[in-house]
């Protein structure tokens, strides 16, 4: 990397703006402004810096619909709306796919439009924690607030996460290096464990790796669970690691003050999936016993939580939520988007603030590849290439205002910065324009012709 | 448009109207006395007549209940139902969704409900909820009991600074009044400990339970608030906490009422969920029910009011911000629990909970709630709740209402459905009393609407808010001690319900949607000393809180079509 | 105007030099992906036609003793397979070895082609602990754009995959009505 001078070129700057990137939603970013463009940011990472100093090579400026040559044309917006409003009107299955990278206000839309029409929506969760979210439903979820683990926690835990590459700032902000009101001294005040097959760069600066092996998570969780339970064990390596390193660890956990596990998808996505969870979640509750923890999952885009909080007050539960008969209907590997995809149930999809090109396997993409697939983002992606409609929204957080869920649930009112290119619309605006026109195309499916009181519900 | 009701029977506790047969009308969103020619009429003739229910406690909205539906979709499971052209779907028992606990309040003739527990660091989202709820006025409760600056500034017995301090939070979390819950006990929990009775201190903090209390108090009657507080004890669910139950009382003796707005109510304190919060004995297998003592104590004080937490024999989902006592309640039933700690300012806790006729703890519990709704004697000093969704949801409140006016009915459960300790342990079959219609008019509406200094609602006077209830019940027509079931029957549906004056549910369908709106107080003639505390505490918020100062408080955005209290503060 | 730039054409490795043909031809791995920072960078900035993209997540990093018996250095080109299909990556030397027997790629359509879509009944992929082989290869690793044609041929009226692997590039630009996005900008904007 070669050295840059700072940017000292700037109108104006825009002080405590909200990062539109991980979960830590940092909120404290300020953007220098000059001729309505973010020329520099300061106090971000890596990560956030270089999403919101976009690359305006591929920024969607215009809608756009392919044409019979298979090639995307370039046309108005109502043109596009109502092309991507008679593919909506026309299906039997649609899915609305993504949602974590936009507000809870452009949700309402689409929640509004999911359920008039019958359709499927879904979030990214069902790609990274859906297995924490349905531990959740097993075990329980003892969380507290970042704020919490700043001023109180002695000893931090990242597992299967590798926070210095995906949350840059958390260890900074929230979690192992910045002084809390109990914790005066910072990080020299915590303890921090890294347990990870791989020596990451989160393990690098921690003062404990645990490197247990491939798939071993379930295992090495089990087997602290029965030490924390007074019992012995018997084997002497356990998941690659040795027995003695686990009473150690068991001990040292039950001696901390105030102790807090970050999960990553380096539980949700090997073998054991929702029982790596299931069973670190009861770890949890067992340290209870003897002292203070609590659990965070290291939840991946800024509003992926939000969806999720957003859907269970709409509806009841939080992501695969099938309108199909009018009401909702959610179930595990049944209404979720990837097993719907390889069962090559939709036969319409919309992805709105997600990538599913860059981040579905292929056994799951190649439906796309037979139905229509309408894109409501920012850039031109992977998606891009598998869309037959292309709708360019705006950038919440720096060119559009709206709301999101931090990791921990505490919400934040992103704001804007800067006016979004002419030619682009907010994604509030271009759901509810979908919605309407959709509504004049099609009559309401799935509709109870008087209310029927549930005997349950009363 | 103007409408009259006419010929129902009007129960109209705040106006001593005790079933009189009669005309109501209103006009523009009002009640008024007299209406044109042109007047729409409603035929309710020999229907029960009421002002629009008013729930004084219960969660509703918030990041507690989103965690229990995001965790159990068993429980939403158990309520779906179908859309239809006018309502969107439905999902959820205990904790249903918010459209679905807009429509069920509006169904059972409610019009008003207080979300009782509100963390300020995220009062957005409780906002975000309350505007999906419909058909509703929400008044949301801010905690402020175990919060570090009203923590410290109670040490110092600094009363003035906690009043600015409360001032400056209620305009900043859109809140309605102080709420309390097991203080010093949910900042204990942050290191996994719990206080024990009203002179504990907290950890690190060296303050007492007792000692927020009267702080708060003063500083509640110092800015002349509406409410009061409005305090969970510390010991909820614990064998043996009359003790503290009564010292909680007896914290506010001698405080004087505000001025002002205070001044529509009566008490000083208001005790919420009181069934939780009267047992005796030592452990679960000794204990016995503290009703009576409680009472005894509770009719005495006149500057103390009350809400029950009547069980109902539920499968439903707990959650306080008590949430040590959550946690004592996971160990005791193993089943999934949940916790949320909340930076400086309070914490959460979260358990399914299965209420059994055939459990003696729910028994007896069921039965301490019966025992003071019955021994409680002035039902201006009661309201009716259940604590939804604690002890059950509030969908149950009409069989309440069946118990509570049927003795028979009463005694056939102690006598045949419950478990025996009703009989051992409690005194509810000794028990005759039996409410009448006036008496759950005013425990359901005009109690509750004075408790909290409401003077637009809760009644039925001219130029109030039109919110009516009535009910396809003819009360020359049934004995309630003997029709337990058509009581129940009667007011599960409202015939109509009537919100600002428009016809929300008719006929018991809903016929219209309604946007809720959040109800705020706002302190007037502190806003010097709003900013001075600001100004204090601002080097600590930066430091120790993970947001930003500018991010902290609730935007217009949030609260679009808010009724805002203006009140005097001095 | 000046920018703070943020571009990095390649993500940095340790400089580690293999000499030696290698002992093997096709290597049994483990194969996880996931994320890491150049990754999350490229991508979300937007920059996924570049080649920087392809080099932050068309890059198969390797524990350098599996480098050696393959006989490939940093920025040669590999052919991963698995059960579910065959991808050409960058290999390069892993920043978190030593992990000998286990290779990472990075989340993006390059790892898709290769994870495994089975949710065994929870919704998400199985994204880690797939077995995999890795060898050698003379084929080019392919830009983002050029390896969604080759993969789903949605737009393209070919079956064989040679054919497409091979057809004319379309580039790190938007290519859209059959323009350059420059020439677009210059004209009709």
């Amino acid at each position: 990397m070669t050295y840059e001078p700072p940017v000292t070129d700037y109108d104006y700057i825009v002080e405590n703006c909200t990062c539109a990137f991980c979960g830590c939603n940092c909120d404290d970013l300020d953007y220098l402004v000059k001729d309505n463009h973010v020329v520099a940011v300061r106090h971000a990472c890596r990560l956030g810096a270089s999403k919101i100093m976009e690359d305006m090579d591929q920024r969607l400026l215009v809608p756009m619909v392919r044409d019979e040559n298979g090639e995307l044309k370039e046309v108005d917006w109502d043109t596009a709306l109502d092309k991507a409003a008679e593919y909506i009107a026309n299906s039997i299955r649609p899915v609305f796919y993504g949602w974590s990278e936009t507000s809870t206000e452009c949700m309402k839309e689409g929640v509004a439009l999911g359920e008039y029409i019958g359709a499927v929506l879904d979030n990214q969760a069902t790609i990274c924690h859906g297995p924490s979210l349905q531990a959740v439903q097993n075990a329980g979820y003892p969380i507290q607030t970042l704020g919490e683990v700043q001023n109180r926690a002695d000893m931090i835990v990242y597992s299967g996460s590798n926070a210095m590459n995906s949350h840059p700032r958390h260890m900074a902000r929230y979690a192992v290096f910045c002084r809390g009101y109990f914790r005066q001294r910072g990080r020299f005040d915590r303890t921090v464990v890294t347990m990870d097959p791989k020596f990451s760069d989160t393990a690098k600066c921690s003062d404990k790796w645990i490197g247990f092996e491939q798939n071993g998570d379930y295992g090495f969780y089990n087997a602290i669970r029965a030490v924390l339970r007074g019992k012995e064990l018997y084997q002497d390596v356990i998941s690659g690691i040795p027995k003695e390193d686990i009473y150690e660890l068991a001990e040292e956990m039950k001696n901390a003050e105030f102790g807090v596990l970050f999960f990553g998808l380096g539980l949700t996505h090997t073998l054991s999936k929702q029982r790596n969870i299931d069973i670190a979640i009861k770890m949890v509750q067992d340290l209870n016993r003897y002292s203070k923890w609590g659990l965070t999952p290291m939840r991946g885009h800024f509003n992926v939580n939000g969806f999720n909080i957003f859907m269970a007050f709409e509806c009841g539960f939080a992501f695969g939520v099938d309108y199909c008969r009018g009401y909702p209907r959610y179930m595990m590997g049944e209404t979720n988007t990837i097993d719907l995809l390889v069962r090559k149930e939709p036969d319409c999809f919309m992805v709105i603030a997600a990538d599913p090109g860059a981040h579905f396997p292929n056994g799951a993409n190649q439906h796309l590849a037979n139905i229509p697939v309408i894109q409501i983002d920012i850039h031109w992606g992977p998606s891009t290439e598998l869309a037959d409609v292309v709708l360019p929204g705006s950038f919440i957080g720096v060119e559009c205002a709206g709301t999101s869920y931090r990791m921990d649930g505490v919400p934040i009112y992103m704001k804007k910065a800067i006016d979004k290119p002419e030619t682009c619309r907010d994604d509030e605006w271009i759901v509810r324009e979908l919605k309407e026109r959709v509504m004049k195309l099609r009559e309401e499916p799935n509709v109870a012709p008087k209310y029927v009181p549930n005997p349950n519900a009363l | 448009m103007e409408y009259i009701l006419k010929n129902g029977i009007v129960y109209d506790p705040a106006n001593e109207i005790n079933g009189e047969k009669m005309d109501v009308m209103f006009k523009d969103g009002l009640i008024v006395d007299n209406v044109s020619a042109d007047a729409e009429v409603l035929d309710v003739t020999d229907k029960i007549v009421m002002p629009a229910g008013v729930d004084p406690h219960a969660h509703v909205a918030g990041p507690k209940l989103v965690v229990g539906r995001l965790y159990r979709p068993e429980d939403s499971r158990r309520g779906v139902t179908q859309k239809t052209k006018v309502l969107r779907s439905e999902s959820g028992f205990s904790i249903p969704s918010c459209p679905a606990t807009g429509y069920r309040y509006s169904r059972l003739g409610y019009g008003t409900v207080v979300e009782a527990a509100m963390p300020p660091l995220e009062a957005k989202h409780t906002h975000e909820e309350i505007a999906t709820i419909p058909q509703l006025d929400i008044p949301a409760m801010p905690l402020f009991g175990n919060n570090w600056f009203v923590m410290e500034y109670a040490k110092d017995n600094n009363i003035e600074d906690i009043a600015a301090f409360v001032a400056a939070w209620l305009k900043i979390s859109k809140g309605y009044g102080i709420k309390i819950v097991n203080p010093c006990g949910s900042e204990a929990w942050g290191w996994g400990m719990n206080v024990h009775g009203v002179n504990d201190k907290a950890p690190y903090f060296d303050v007492t339970s007792k000692e927020v209390i009267v702080a708060l108090a003063k500083a509640n009657e110092m800015l002349n608030l509406p409410h009061s507080i409005h305090i969970h004890p510390n010991d909820l669910g614990h064998p043996g906490n009359v003790p503290t139950t009564i010292e909680t009382m007896d914290a506010v003796k001698g405080i004087k009422k505000g001025k002002g707005a205070a001044e529509v109510r009566d008490q000083v304190m208001h005790l919420t969920h009181l069934q939780f919060h009267s047992y005796l004995g030592n452990s679960w297998k000794d204990v016995t029910s503290g009703a009576e003592e409680v009472a005894k104590h509770f009719n005495k004080a006149d500057n103390l009011t009350c809400d029950i937490g009547q069980v109902t024999f539920d499968e439903t989902t707990t959650m306080t911000a008590d949430a040590p006592m959550e946690y004592d309640l996971f160990k005791l039933s193993g089943l999934k629990w949940t916790n949320k700690d909340i930076e400086c300012e309070t914490a959460a806790g979260i358990i399914p909970c299965i209420y059994s006729k055939r459990s003696p703890v729910s028994t007896l519990q069921w039965a301490i709630g019966l025992e003071l709704f019955l021994l409680i004697e002035d039902p201006w000093r009661v309201c009716l709740t259940t604590d939804h969704p604690n002890a059950g949801p509030f969908t149950r409140y009409p069989r309440i209402i069946s118990w509570l006016m049927s003795n028979e009915k009463r005694q056939d459960m102690c006598d045949n459905e419950v478990h025996k300790w009703v009989h051992k342990r409690t005194l509810l079959p000794t028990l005759e009393r039996e409410y009448d219609f006036y008496d759950i008019a005013t425990i359901t509406r005009a109690a509750p609407a004075k408790i909290y200094g409401f003077t637009d609602r809760g009644a039925l006077t001219p130029g109030y808010r039109a919110d009516i209830a009535v009910y396809d019940i003819n009360p020359n027509d049934i004995d309630p001690s003997k029709q337990a079931d058509e009581i129940e029957k009667g007011f599960n549906v409202a015939d109509y319900t009537i919100k600002d004056g428009q016809i929300l549910v008719k006929d018991k369908e809903i016929v219209k949607v309604k946007e809720s709106q959040n109800i705020w107080v706002n302190v007037k003639g502190w806003e010097q000393n709003e900013q001075k505390v600001i100004d204090n505490i601002m080097p600590f918020f930066t430091q120790y809180y993970s947001v930003k100062w500018e991010n902290y408080p609730v935007h217009d955005h949030y609260v679009s079509n808010p009724i805002r209290v203006d009140v005097d503060g001095k | 105007m000046h920018y703070a730039n943020t571009y990095l054409e390649k993500p940095v490795v340790p400089d580690v030099k293999i000499t030696g043909e290698g002992t093997t031809d096709v290597l049994k791995c483990m194969l996880n992906t996931g994320s890491d920072i150049y990754q999350g960078a490229c991508k979300k900035r937007g920059s996924t036609l570049k080649e920087e993209y392809k080099n932050a997540s068309g890059t198969c990093y390797m524990d350098p003793r599996d480098m050696a018996k393959l006989g490939v250095n940093n920025w040669d080109t590999v052919l991963v397979k698995t059960d579910f299909g065959e991808v050409v990556v960058n290999c390069a030397v892993s920043r978190d070895a030593p992990h000998e027997g286990t290779v990472f790629i990075c989340k993006g359509p390059w790892a898709n082609t290769i994870v495994s879509h089975d949710t065994y009944c929870c919704s998400d992929p199985t994204y880690k602990g797939i077995k995999c082989t890795v060898e050698k290869t003379d084929r080019k690793v392919l830009l983002m754009a050029d390896l969604m044609r080759w993969v789903y041929k949605k737009y393209v009226d070919e079956e064989d995959d040679d054919v497409v692997e091979n057809m004319e590039s379309l580039g790190e630009l938007p290519v859209y009505h059959g323009r350059k996005w420059e020439e677009l900008i210059d004209h009709d904007l």
